[in-house]
C-alpha cells in the first residue's frame, strides 16, 4: 500500500508539470463552458438587439389597392418607407441591402377582399439570423391587417367570430420545467462530461505507459521493491483521478459561467440552478466514477501495450471515437433508458444523467446502470493489472 | 552474491522478425535467448558478461533483476531465489544500464527521495546515502533543477545516485556505457571499481574489449544464448591463442558458431 501511494503522489506529481496534460486535464474543462457560454450570450443578445433596434427598410407596393397597411408602416418609428420601388428590382434591392423587406400587394387584392376570397400578398426578405429576428415585426403587422380584415367579413356576414371556434381545448401539460430541460439539455450535459472524462485521463494514460517506456525508467521501476500490482495500481488511480478531475472542473466551468453570467434573465436562471442542483450532479458523478475507472484501464492498458508516446497516440485516438458516439446517442431525442440501453457503456450513463437531471430515473434502471459499470470498470482493472504482469506487454518486440 | 543455474529462456518472435528470420520452408516463431546458462558471481569481485549484440546478455541480466522470468532453472541474488522472493531480491540490487531514463519533470533530489521511499529507507539513512553519493558525485549544484534541463552527464550522475541510493550488495550494469561521451564513461568505469572495492558482487554486460581488459576479474562469454567460455579473467589471459582479446573473442566466438 505505502509503494503503490508513493508512485501514486510521484505521478500526480509528473502529471500537474505536464503542460500539455494541464491543458487538456485543467484548462480546457475548466473554461470551456464559461467561453461557450458567454460567447454565445454575448452574440446572441447582441444579434437579437441589433436586429430589434434597426430601422428596416421597406417597400410596399400597392398595386392599385387601398393604402391602409402601408399607413401602419409609415406610423411605425423603427420601419421606413422605400418609395419609388418596381417589383422586378426588389430581388436585386434587397441582395445589396438597400432594401430589407417588400410587401406586394396583388392588383386584385381588394377584389378579393371585397368577393371574400383569401387575398393574395407577397413577401420578399432575405432570410439570415439577423432578419429572421426582424422579420416579426413584419408578421406582426401583416397578421395584425389580416385580423383587421377577418373582423370586417364577420362584421358584413353578421356572424359572431366566436363560430370558428369548433373546440375549446385546455392544454394541461403536466411535465415540469425540470422534466423539459431533462429531455432537451439534459443529454448535452452528461455528454460533455463524458467526453472530459475521457479527454482528461488520455495524456496521463499515455503518459504514465508508453512515455514511461519510452524515456526508459519502466526498467528503473520494475527493479525497485515495489511490486507489478503496486506500480500498476499507482499509475491507474492517477489517471483515474485525472478523468473525474477534468469532468469535475468541467462542471465547475459551467455552474461558474451560468452563475456569472448577466446577460441570463433572473428568472431563467434561477430556473436553471434548481434544475441542475447538487443531488442531480452528486448522482450523475457517482455515476462517472466507475466509468472512470473503466476508461483508466481500457487507456492505461493499450498505452502498456504501445512502444512509444506516438504509437499510443495512434493507438487511443480512434478510441475517441468509440466513446462519443454512445455518448452523442444519447442526446438524440426518443432514445430511452431501458433495460438493453443501460447496458451499453457510455450510452448508459448519457442516457441515465438525463433522466437524473429530469427527475425521472427509475431506480431499477439506475441500479442496472451501476451493476453494468462496476462490472466493466472491474474488468477493466483485471484486464490492466494482468497486461502489465505480461512480459510480451512490457518488453513487446518491434 | 548471484548463482545463475541452468537457466533457459525463449521468445516469441513478433511477425516483423518471423519474416526476417525465415528460412525456407520452416517458419520460425522463436528464439532461444538463454540456453542452459550457469554462473556464479561473489562479492568483491567483477563478473563480465561478454557477447555480441543479441547475444542474450540482457535478458540474463533482467532476469537476475527479476523483470523477467526464466522458463526454467533458478537464480539466486544475495540468498534469495529470484522466483519465490522476487521482492526481497529487488531491495538488494542496483540495476544501471547506458539507455537507463529518468523523470525528466523531476528534480535529482525528488527523484532520489522516490526511490529512496520505494526501498524504505529511513530518513537517517536517506540523508546519509544522499550526502555521500551527491557530495562524491557533485551533484548539489543541480540538485534542484529539473532533470530534463540536464546534460547528459549531468544526468548519468543522477542515474548512479538512483542506482546505489539504497546501498545495494549487487550491481547489475547493463552496457552502463553505451552512448556515453569518454569523460562520462570514465566515471561509470570508476563507479564499477568503486562497487568492487566496496565488496559488493558487481556484473556488468559489454562488447567493448577495453572495459573488459579494465574492469573483468571473472569472465562470460556469450554467444546465441549459450556461454562458450567461463572463467577467471587473468586465466583467459593467460590461455589466449591469439594477440589480443579482441581476436580472442572472435576467435572463441566463431569456433562456438
Amino acid at each position: 500500500m505505502k509503494n503503490m501511494i508513493t508512485i501514486f503522489l510521484k505521478e500526480m506529481k509528473e502529471v500537474l508539470r505536464d503542460r500539455r496534460t494541464l491543458i487538456l486535464m485543467i484548462v480546457m474543462p475548466l473554461l470551456l463552458f464559461p467561453v461557450i457560454i458567454n460567447v454565445t450570450t454575448t452574440f446572441m443578445m447582441k444579434l437579437e438587439k441589433g436586429a430589434e433596434e434597426k430601422i428596416l427598410k421597406v417597400s410596399v407596393l400597392l398595386n392599385g389597392n387601398k393604402p391602409g397597411f402601408e399607413q401602419k408602416i409609415r406610423e411605425r418609428k423603427d420601419m421606413s418607407i422605400e418609395e419609388e420601388v418596381v417589383e422586378n428590382k426588389i430581388k436585386n434591392l434587397i441582395t445589396l441591402k438597400k432594401l430589407d423587406f417588400a410587401v406586394v400587394f396583388d392588383k386584385n387584392f381588394d377584389n378579393q377582399v371585397e368577393t371574400m376570397e383569401p387575398a393574395d400578398v407577397r413577401l420578399y426578405y432575405r432570410s439570415s439570423a439577423e432578419m429572421d429576428i426582424s422579420k416579426r415585426r413584419i408578421d406582426k403587422l401583416l397578421k395584425k391587417h389580416g385580423e383587421e380584415l377577418l373582423n370586417e367579413r364577420f362584421a358584413r356576414l353578421d356572424i359572431d367570430k366566436k363560430v370558428i371556434n369548433t373546440l375549446n381545448i385546455e392544454m394541461n401539460d403536466i411535465a415540469t420545467v425540470k422534466e423539459k430541460f431533462g429531455e432537451r439539455a439534459g443529454g448535452l450535459l452528461p455528454y460533455m462530461f463524458v467526453i472530459f472524462c475521457f479527454i482528461g485521463a488520455m495524456y496521463p494514460a499515455i503518459d504514465l505507459g508508453a512515455g514511461e517506456k519510452e524515456r526508459g525508467t519502466i526498467e528503473t521501476l520494475l527493479v525497485s521493491p515495489a511490486s507489478r500490482f503496486q506500480i500498476v495500481m499507482g499509475k491507474f488511480w492517477v489517471v483515474t483521478a485525472a478523468g473525474i478531475i477534468s469532468a469535475l472542473l468541467s462542471v465547475t466551468g459551467l455552474f461558474v459561467s451560468i452563475k456569472m453570467n448577466t446577460q441570463i434573465p433572473g428568472e431563467i436562471l434561477q430556473v436553471i440552478l434548481k434544475i441542475i442542483d447538487i443531488k442531480s450532479i452528486s448522482v450523475i458523478f457517482s455515476l462517472l466514477f466507475p466509468l472512470s475507472i473503466f476508461f483508466a484501464g481500457l487507456l492505461l492498458s493499450f498505452s502498456l501495450y504501445a512502444h512509444s508516446f506516438k504509437e499510443a497516440q495512434s493507438i487511443i485516438t480512434p478510441l475517441n471515437f468509440a466513446i462519443i458516439i454512445p455518448a452523442f446517442i444519447g442526446t438524440l431525442p426518443g432514445i430511452k433508458l431501458d433495460t438493453v440501453t443501460a447496458m451499453i457503456p457510455v450510452l448508459n450513463v448519457s442516457l441515465a444523467s438525463k433522466e437524473i437531471i429530469s427527475g425521472t430515473i427509475k431506480a431499477g434502471l439506475l441500479i442496472e446502470v451501476y451493476a453494468s459499470l462496476i462490472a466493466l470498470a472491474g474488468l477493466s482493472l483485471y484486464f490492466c493489472v494482468k497486461w502489465f504482469n505480461r512480459e510480451s506487454v512490457i518488453f513487446r518486440a518491434e | 552474491m548471484i548463482e545463475v543455474n541452468n537457466i533457459y529462456k525463449k521468445f516469441k518472435l513478433s511477425r516483423k522478425q518471423q519474416r526476417e528470420k525465415e528460412n525456407g520452408k520452416t517458419k520460425i516463431k522463436f528464439i532461444q535467448s538463454v540456453d542452459d546458462v550457469s554462473f556464479k558471481c561473489t562479492p568483491g569481485r567483477i563478473f563480465t558478461l561478454l557477447g555480441p549484440n543479441g547475444a542474450g546478455k540482457t535478458t540474463i541480466l533482467r532476469m537476475i533483476a527479476t523483470m523477467l522470468a526464466p522458463d526454467s532453472g533458478s537464480i539466486k541474488v544475495a540468498g534469495f531465489d529470484t522466483g519465490k522472493q522476487p521482492g526481497k531480491v529487488r531491495e538488494n540490487i542496483g540495476f544501471l544500464t547506458g539507455t537507463t531514463g529518468l523523470y525528466a519533470r523531476l528534480t535529482p533530489n525528488e527523484m532520489i527521495k522516490y526511490y529512496a521511499d520505494l526501498y524504505s529507507l529511513s530518513k537517517k539513512d536517506f540523508e546519509k546515502n544522499k550526502d555521500s553519493i551527491f557530495n562524491t558525485l557533485d551533484i548539489n549544484e543541480f540538485a534542484n533543477r529539473k532533470i530534463g534541463k540536464l546534460s547528459s552527464g549531468m544526468k548519468q550522475k543522477v542515474s548512479i545516485a538512483r542506482t546505489l541510493i539504497h546501498n545495494p550488495d549487487v550491481v547489475i550494469f547493463d552496457e552502463p556505457t553505451t552512448g556515453l561521451d569518454v569523460l562520462t564513461s570514465r566515471n561509470i568505469i570508476k563507479l564499477i571499481r568503486d562497487c568492487r572495492n566496496q565488496g559488493k558482487t558487481v556484473i556488468f554486460s559489454t562488447h567493448i574489449m577495453g572495459e573488459v581488459n579494465m574492469l573483468s576479474d571473472d569472465l562470460a562469454i556469450l554467444h546465441n544464448g549459450k556461454i562458450v567460455y567461463s572463467g577467471n579473467f587473468e586465466s583467459f589471459k593467460s590461455e589466449m591463442r591469439s594477440k589480443t582479446i579482441e581476436d580472442e573473442f572472435v576467435r572463441v566466438v566463431g569456433g562456438a558458431s
